[in-house]
């Protein structure tokens, strides 16, 4: 009956899942007994925190649903039970039954009783919303845009005010660290939201929204756009793929290289074909790039109305694409979600050609009204060209 | 300070010219009295509260195949059966039509048909006035649906969040027809609001106090209040809409400045409210069904109506816990969460008093009652899910999640809907002189009741596992699978109930004729609206009721015996009501509200695709008004002594001040609001 197929979970290595002592009340026993089954399987599920800040809200959420629990089957129950207990007899008289008409200490009783339990539950939820709401000093600090339909991420890693990483669809993050976000939007509302590590926050045009993110282990937390955003509000999602601290260090340093010239005669060709057919809207900063031609073009941004397209320069270290709808890199198997460090697998090739052949045909876009990838009518040969050039942006 | 109030006989205005003529040469004053011509220039309430309920099932249809197709989508993961566009345009259109077009008229037509029965009025405060606003609501949802023909329906959720709504996000019209089509239907609920207060305040029956009417004239009354002070503000969000749709305004363009954080703010100052505006009625129906079955007063009146009217004034302080993750800061979202907290207080009031009804007994379970004990219970769960998204930190998981899918419907569907298929078939005899189907009722409660939980429980656990609203498909491997395809089977389970309950109207209809009329009392109940026959005759009242007491109608059959038991004293029919209805006054029909409403799509239309309709609506609309204002007061009902007031056309609107018509109750000064 229930449906749990394996797989898809982040996958981290050495590390034991920690089962959370949990009681779900009688309205959630369902769920317990779906999640007990399938938590594997449930990557968003928001009752799985894997980060402090997570952890806060799910020991904040779990007694309220336990009291939650309890009024329910009382109230359950009892109607129930009282509308039995006193149903029309088939010996009735016809007489009236007592005809009372209140009591204005139950009344006050039941007014000032549930208001307290309330008081309780609101004071203590208030007080985990400061909890969260602090921001640590020595976190992390990343830029985190959304627009349609994909994120981007600025990592300003030196702190002198120009971005050094700039990267999209995979935020990259050091296990065990605080990460404080800085949420905007390019175009409409969006929402970013890992459920794993917190709660959401919306990113609305012209604000930012702070919002602390911690992973508490090494792995891959998946996330999906909140706020109806439009047409492939479905298909924007995104991952916080997060490292050891070396390995984070590692990643870090080689994003702020600039693309090299790549070697084979295929990937150069792709090269040229990227700098005349995709600059309009992508940028690949170094040497194997296309920042000359953009600036011989005096080309800023992205002919878009949010104005910015995915930067690539580092395109094929990342595991998803589109937005997160697809997946990179595949195992022998052709399963997705592989591992950052278990990369050098295989590029999902099939799904890279069929993207570049008819972009809209893959995902939902409006590239009419400049909200998304045209169809470039692009050739097989072409394609061939730009996927081999593609994937050695490492 | 205390009202004096006079006897309310404000409809039985002596007045107007015995000569028909055509004003201005267009209507004669309609004189059907049946057929076609009578329903559309009836000013009766009770006709338009009919026709208020059939619309709404009408939409509620199309709302519900809305929602299958949108099941239909999401059975499976990555279904093809709609592109990412028209799924985003079926869950708009979903929304929009169920809570505009469904839920809204179907509380309006319980309110229209029994509040001014329950007061013991002829009719409503401004007759012509209630035609309007339905015939508004009407062209307004006939407007709103048209979408689907004239280029696609709205696709920017019935929240409409902008900058998405703008024109560059959303350039198909949907959104126009949105912003211009709730804005017709808000004309309507407003002239229905400022009608229904003016009726719950001043048209009483001699003796019937404020706290003295019934539970569900009270709730109507609070949401009638609601109506006139929430209207308004999404009236201004959708002109500034429309104003920058159409006319390139800049009120939601973010690059000349806009924050965005104001149309949500709008929005759900008017939207919380809302939600209140859509339960109340279905409180106020089970309120009055829960006493007549379980044979016992309602518990705690008096807790009953201040629970309704604390939740009306809270309701209004609550609104941002919709946006606890739009970045409104910790203090707000802290006083937001606290506030929505404390609103769970009067609604577990609410709750508690009616499980104490049902206390000590003698409870008949008839469907009316199951549906009320669904009430209860569904409610219930909606209600605790709601606490828990009151908790600021857990909302900013759960929401715009399939959990909050899950906590809206159990509320509106669950709650509002639950409530309504009670009163349908409570108040069925009263209104059509017929039963409709006992057995077959309890079928479709039973229906109902297992296909709503099997559609809405199981999001709970989709929204906590974290699938998202609004999505038009999800990918395999996320675990969503197997509860979205019970979720599917579960609403196609909630459409055979629908398909059921309208054979129960059929069949029951045709099977009436074998069996014996319901009499005015059929089920031994409480308020004014069963003293008399059923259906409900055109004047509804002989003579104006004097009422003493709260549930006058039930006292005047229990009496006390020695030991101050209540016993039987008279039967209902002893009791109903004889009169000489020959003095009644009714209000002359007319077509004016008819041709008023025509003008407001000709607008809508021609503000969207050519300002020459416009131009024509904006003609009709003003030769409406003239046409209704020099419409003549002639009116064949009236004794032949009438005098001219100058403008008394029996709405009571003109004349409200004219001298008392004779009637057999004594006029008596009433203290209210003591």
């Amino acid at each position: 009956m229930l449906e749990c197929t394996r797989g898809h979970a982040p996958q981290v290595v050495g590390r034991t899942r920690r089962r959370l002592p949990r009681w779900r009340p009688a309205l959630l026993v369902p769920l317990g007994l779906v999640l007990a089954a399938c938590a594997d399987k449930a990557p968003l599920d928001t009752l799985e925190p894997k980060g402090p800040e997570a952890r806060t809200i799910d020991h904040l959420v779990n007694p309220v649903f336990a009291i939650a629990g309890v009024v329910f089957v009382l109230v359950q129950v009892g109607v129930l039970a009282i509308a039995w207990r006193y149903r029309k007899r088939k010996d009735d008289d016809g007489s009236l039954p007592p005809q009372v008409h209140g009591n204005t200490k139950l009344e006050l009783g039941w007014t000032i009783l549930p208001a307290l339990l309330l008081a309780g539950v609101g004071g203590a939820s208030v007080l985990t919303l400061l909890d969260l709401e602090e921001r640590p000093a020595d976190a992390l600090q990343v830029e985190v845009v959304g627009q349609q339909w994909w994120w981007e991420y600025r990592y300003d890693v030196d702190d002198d005010g120009t971005d050094d990483i700039i990267t999209a669809n995979d935020l990259v993050i050091p296990a065990g660290k605080p990460v404080a976000l800085s949420i905007t939007s390019r175009d409409v509302i969006h929402s970013f939201w890992i459920p794993s590590l917190n709660g959401k926050r919306d990113a609305v045009p012209g604000r930012a929204h702070p919002l602390t993110i911690e992973a508490d282990e090494p792995g891959v937390y998946r996330g999906q756009c909140t706020e109806f955003c439009g047409l492939s509000h479905g298909y924007m999602q995104m991952r916080v793929v997060a490292l050891s601290p070396t390995d984070y260090a590692a990643w870090a340093a080689d994003q702020q290289k600039g693309a090299e010239v790549p070697s084979g005669d295929l990937a150069e060709q792709g090269m040229e074909l990227f700098r005349t057919t995709c600059s309009q809207c992508h940028l690949v900063s170094g040497e194997g790039g296309n920042e000359q031609t953009r600036e011989d073009a005096g080309i800023e941004g992205a002919a878009l109305v949010s104005g910015a397209a995915p930067n690539l320069t580092h395109f094929a270290s990342r595991g998803v694409f589109a937005g997160g709808v697809f997946d990179l890199w595949v195992d022998q198997d052709g399963n997705g979600e592989v591992d950052p460090d278990e990369r050098g697998q295989q590029l999902n090739v099939s799904a890279l050609e069929a993207w570049l052949r008819d972009p809209p045909a893959e995902k939902p876009m409006y590239p009419d009204g400049l909200r998304g990838m045209p169809n470039l009518n692009l050739t097989e040969e072409q394609i061939d060209a730009l996927v081999a050039y593609l994937e050695t942006l490492e | 300070m205390a009202i004096v109030e006079r006897p309310s006989d404000v409809l039985a205005l002596p007045s107007g010219d015995v000569v028909p003529h055509d004003p201005l040469g267009v209507f004669a004053r309609p004189r059907a009295k049946t057929g076609w011509r009578a329903w559309v220039s009836t000013v009766d309430h009770k006709r338009i509260g009919i026709m208020y309920g059939a619309s709404s099932l009408v939409f509620l249809v199309m709302g519900g195949v809305e929602a299958l197709i949108i099941r239909a989508q999401l059975a499976a993961p990555g279904q093809k059966l709609l592109s990412a566009d028209l799924y985003n345009q079926v869950f708009t259109m979903h929304g929009i039509t169920m809570i505009f077009l469904v839920v809204m008229p179907m509380g309006a037509a319980f309110m229209n048909y029994l509040i001014p029965l329950q007061i013991g009025a002829r009719d409503v405060a401004f007759p012509r006035i209630n035609a309007l606003s339905f015939w508004v609501f009407l062209f307004g949802g006939i407007f709103l649906s048209s979408s689907w023909l004239l280029g696609g329906g709205a696709d920017g959720g019935w929240f409409a969040y902008a900058p998405n709504t703008g024109v560059v996000f959303s350039p198909s019209h949907g959104m126009d027809f949105y912003a211009i089509g709730l804005q017709i239907t808000g004309i309507a609920s407003l002239l229905g609001g400022v009608n229904l207060v003016v009726t719950c305040l001043n048209m009483r029956a001699p003796g019937m106090t404020m706290m003295k009417m019934p539970v569900f004239t009270w709730m109507s009354l609070v949401v009638q209040v609601l109506l006139v002070f929430a209207i308004p503000v999404i009236s201004v969000a959708l002109f500034l809409l429309t104003f920058d749709r159409l006319f390139d305004a800049n009120f939601f363009n973010v690059q000349q400045g806009a924050d965005p954080l104001l149309w949500e703010h709008l929005f759900w100052i008017f939207g919380h409210p809302e939600v209140y505006i859509l339960i109340l009625p279905a409180f106020g129906i089970v309120s009055e069904i829960i006493p007549v079955f379980s044979r016992k007063p309602i518990f705690g009146y008096p807790f009953m109506v201040f629970s309704g009217i604390a939740i009306g004034f809270m309701g209004w302080g609550v609104w941002a816990h919709h946006m606890f993750s739009s970045g409104i800061g910790p203090i707000s979202v802290a006083a937001f969460s606290v506030s929505t907290m404390f609103i769970a207080v009067p609604t577990g009031v609410k709750i508690l008093n009616w499980i104490a009804t049902l206390w000590g007994g003698k409870i008949t379970f008839s469907t009316p009652l199951l549906f009320s004990i669904g009430l209860v219970t569904m409610f219930t769960i909606g209600g605790l899910s709601g606490v828990t998204h009151a908790v600021a930190p857990a909302d900013t998981q759960q929401t715009d999640t399939y959990y909050i899918v899950a906590h809206f419907h159990y509320v509106i569907f669950g709650g509002a809907l639950f409530g309504f298929l009670g009163g349908f078939y409570f108040w069925w005899p009263k209104v059509f002189g017929y039963f409709l189907n006992d057995r077959r009722g309890k079928h479709q409660f039973w229906l109902t009741l297992v296909g709503f939980n099997l559609t809405f429980g199981p999001m709970h656990i989709l929204g906590l596992q974290g699938m998202s609203r609004r999505i038009h498909t999800y990918r395999d491997g996320y675990g969503f699978n197997f509860w979205n395809m019970v979720s599917t089977i579960g609403a196609f389970l909630i459409a055979l109930s629908v398909l059921l309950f309208f054979i129960n109207i059929v069949r029951s209809k045709r099977e009436a004729a074998s069996l014996p009329p319901p009499g005015p009392d059929p089920w031994d109940a409480r308020s004014l609206e069963w003293s008399i026959p059923s259906p409900t005759p055109a004047h509804n009242f002989d003579d104006d009721p004097i009422v003493t007491q709260l549930d006058d109608f039930w006292h005047r059959k229990y009496g006390e015996d020695e030991q101050g038991r209540m016993v039987p004293i008279a039967t209902a029919d002893e009791v109903a009501m004889v009169g000489d209805p020959s003095r009644s006054h009714l209000p002359a029909p007319s077509y004016w509200p008819l041709v008023l409403a025509a003008s407001f799509p000709l607008i809508g239309y021609g503000l969207i695709f050519n300002m020459v309709l416009a131009g024509l609506g904006v003609a009709v609309l003003v030769g409406g008004m003239v046409g209704w204002a020099l419409e003549p007061a002639d009116d064949e009902d009236l004794p032949p002594h009438g005098h001219d007031d100058g403008e008394g056309d029996g709405d009571g609107d003109g004349g409200a001040d004219t001298e008392l018509p004779s009637v057999d109750a004594e006029p008596e000064e009433v203290t209210v609001g003591d």
